[in-house]
């Protein structure tokens, strides 16, 4: 797995195994919950400083405009001034220091006002006016001078420099007025913009708020309902390991990797479980096999015993028969002993596409000493064309042997143990009805059949764990088993298994991926 | 001439009643097999017979059944059980009942033979042929 690690995310269908997953999982680039968290967090504060920021030089902006326009303001007034004067000037006469006065503080402002007024007005606008400001200043000047001079009030000059004075002067009022008006509607717009700047911060803040909280439960909670989904899966005993889903590595792959750790944990535990109850449930067959033996044995040591004893009487006929029943009392033998060993061989867990009839068959003949042993009649319905089953043949013969030893157990000599095959009414899947009329189960204990060594037999007699196993193995098959009893009445017992596809449409060889819908009708919590 | 040992062997397995029939017939003995508990129930109700051997477990009806239907008819009948190693307690449950004795499979001809000897003597019959092994090979 090592060499080409694109076999990975989009995992193969099969399961791959514990250690290449882990592998894979802590080859990932490390991207931890914290990591992101302190991300979505660190998005907000980003964004709340660029507010913060924005605010704040927008604010300093307006202050500035502020004070411009309050410049502006005293500006138009200077000049105003200034020209008030210089109208008295003309008709009363007096002097001209007012107006001097007046247009130096004007100048003054416009020098102050020059660079913030430069962001409102265009600059030649602003040279023309410093024109003005200039020419009228030289034409009090100069009549300050005439003044001086003591020329006539009505010479020919005079009326000149006032039509002058009164263009410059209007033109420096209508300027200083359009200057305080632009810079007003400037503020203004600056205000409108303020005022909708909270709303559009709030919307702002919600979308980003969804999206953050989109992303972050898309993280936590996607990881946590697979990791949930898993624990039922490993409830329902299905042991498969987690594989990587995402290009990183977090918390959950951690937790993932523990996990899988723990299901090979209990993978391994239930090998133990189903080996000890197989061992146990050997140990009975063997007894029975003992039993059996005896007959073919029995039958041998006979024939041999007489066949020495007449050897020189016995017609050739007789004595052909004699060697003819040896052979076979002894592939007799052969078999028994054979059905137990492969029962009892440790093999790999295989699956391969099963007949359940020989299934059923194999695991009968097994038992077939202790069905002799218990004078219990023992009927087998398996019908033709029953759809296959996928599985390890060994670990189901182990399951209904199990059932099968059971129901022997629960009835008495005389009493009856069906066996019998059939489609379920779940679609999709085969069941084995395995009934007796023997003693049943009491509603108390009912709940308990399942649980790992519980038992109702005396010591050495029973384990405990043949249904827990059973179930187990049954499981892992993708089946379920259910039980229906009482006292008195016997009791019912039916593995349910996902019968196996058409060749060739099958694409999921260990059965389908859903257990039976209603998965515990009848065995009770 | 004395008269012969009636003895009848009720096993399941066929091939148990075809090799004791001419074991038991060359000791003196009148021999019927059966291997179906019903027929061989059957025919003791036509016949008394003086030894009746019979494997405990059997598919239809089992030795200790046929035991009681034996003694019951003919209570002086010596009944011999064949058990199988794991039915031992079933076979001590035989004698308490009125078993004369059990032999446990597997068994020689020969230790049947002895057991239906001391059968024999207990019943009274002086000649039956212990040694019919010697006209072995
Ligand atoms: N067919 C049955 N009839 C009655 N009781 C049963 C039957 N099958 C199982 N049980 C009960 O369930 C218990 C657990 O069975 P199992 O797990 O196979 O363990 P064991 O057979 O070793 O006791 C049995 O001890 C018995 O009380
Ligand atoms: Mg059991």
């Amino acid at each position: 797995m090592a060499d080409h690690p694109a076999a990975f995310p989009d995992a193969a269908p099969e399961a791959p195994d514990a250690s290449s997953v882990e592998r894979a999982f802590l080859k990932r680039p490390s991207f931890g919950i914290r990591a992101r968290l302190a991300l979505g967090f660190l998005s907000f504060i980003v964004f709340a400083i660029a507010v913060t920021v924005g605010a704040w030089i927008m604010l300093s902006r307006l202050e500035r405009r502020l004070r411009f326009l309050e410049v502006a303001d005293r500006y138009t007034m200077e000049i105003q001034q200034a020209r008030r004067f210089e109208k008295n000037y003309f008709l009363y006469g007096g002097n001209l220091q007012d107006v001097q006065d007046h247009i130096a503080n004007a100048r003054r402002l416009l020098i102050a006002v020059a660079p913030d007024a430069a962001e409102v007005v265009a600059s030649a606008e602003l040279g023309r006016m410093r024109d003005h400001l200039g020419r009228y200043e030289t034409l009090i000047a100069r009549l300050v001078a005439r003044d001086g001079a003591h020329a006539p009030a009505d010479g020919a000059e005079r009326p000149a420099i006032e039509a002058e004075l009164r263009d410059h002067g209007s033109q420096m009022v209508a300027f200083a007025l359009e200057l305080a008006e632009k810079e007003r509607a400037s503020v203004n717009a600056t205000l409108a913009l303020f005022k909708r700047l909270p709303v559009a911060f709030l919307a702002f803040l919600l979308v980003f708020s969804v999206v953050v909280a989109n992303f972050l439960a898309r993280q936590i909670v996607g990881p946590l309902s697979r990791l949930m989904a898993t624990t039922q899966r490993i409830a329902g005993g299905d042991f498969t390991p987690l594989t990587p889903l995402r290009w990183y590595r977090d918390e959950f792959s951690t937790f993932s990797v523990a996990l899988n750790t723990m299901m090979r944990e209990l993978a391994h535990r239930q090998e133990v479980l189903v080996q000890s109850h197989k061992l146990s449930a050997i140990g009975t067959l063997t007894s029975g096999v003992a039993h059996e033996l005896n007959n073919p044995i029995n039958n041998i040591t006979l024939t041999a015993e007489m066949l020495k004893e007449d050897y020189g009487s016995l017609a050739d006929e007789e004595r052909l028969d004699m060697v003819n029943d040896l052979v076979v009392q002894g592939a007799r033998a052969q078999k028994i002993v054979r059905n137990l060993l492969d029962f009892a061989r440790e093999g790999e867990i295989t699956t391969e596409r099963l007949d359940l009839a020989k299934v059923l068959r194999g695991a009968a003949s097994l038992a077939a000493n202790q069905i002799k042993l218990s004078g219990a009649k023992i009927a087998i319905d398996v019908p033709p064309n029953l759809p296959a089953i996928h599985g390890d043949r060994q670990s189901l013969s182990q399951v209904f042997v199990n059932l099968l030893l059971n129901a022997l157990d629960a009835v008495g000599k005389g009493g009856h143990v069906s066996i019998a095959a059939g489609t379920s009414r779940e679609p999709g899947y085969v069941q084995v009805v395995i009934s007796d009329d023997g003693c049943g189960i009491p509603a108390h204990v009912l709940p308990k059949v399942f649980d790992p060594f519980f038992t109702t037999k005396s010591r050495g007699k029973g384990t405990g764990l043949g249904l827990s196993v059973s179930l187990g193995i049954v499981r892992q098959h993708g089946g379920d088993i259910r039980v229906e009893s009482a006292p008195g009445r016997g009791s019912t017992f039916t593995v349910l298994l996902p019968a196996a596809m058409v060749p060739g449409l099958s694409e999921n060889d260990a059965g389908p991926a859903t257990r039976p819908s209603a998965s515990k009708p009848s065995r009770p919590a | 001439m004395q008269e012969r040992l009636q003895v009848l062997v009720l096993d399941d397995e066929p091939i148990v009643g075809k090799r004791l029939q001419p074991a038991l017939a060359k000791v003196g003995c009148d021999v019927e097999v059966f291997d179906a508990p019903g027929q061989a129930l059957q025919r003791v109700g036509e016949k008394r017979f003086d030894i009746v051997v019979t494997d405990i477990r059997m598919e239809d009806i089992d030795g200790i059944e046929v035991l009681e239907k034996v003694l019951e008819r003919w209570p002086k009948t010596k009944v011999i059980m064949i058990t199988g190693y794991a039915t031992v307690e079933v076979a001590r449950e035989a004698i308490a009942k009125g078993a004369f004795d059990f032999i446990a499979k597997p068994f020689k001809p020969q230790e049947l033979r002895d057991v239906i000897a001391r059968a024999a003597e207990a019943l009274g019959f002086a000649g039956v042929d212990r040694a019919a092994a010697d006209d072995s090979v």
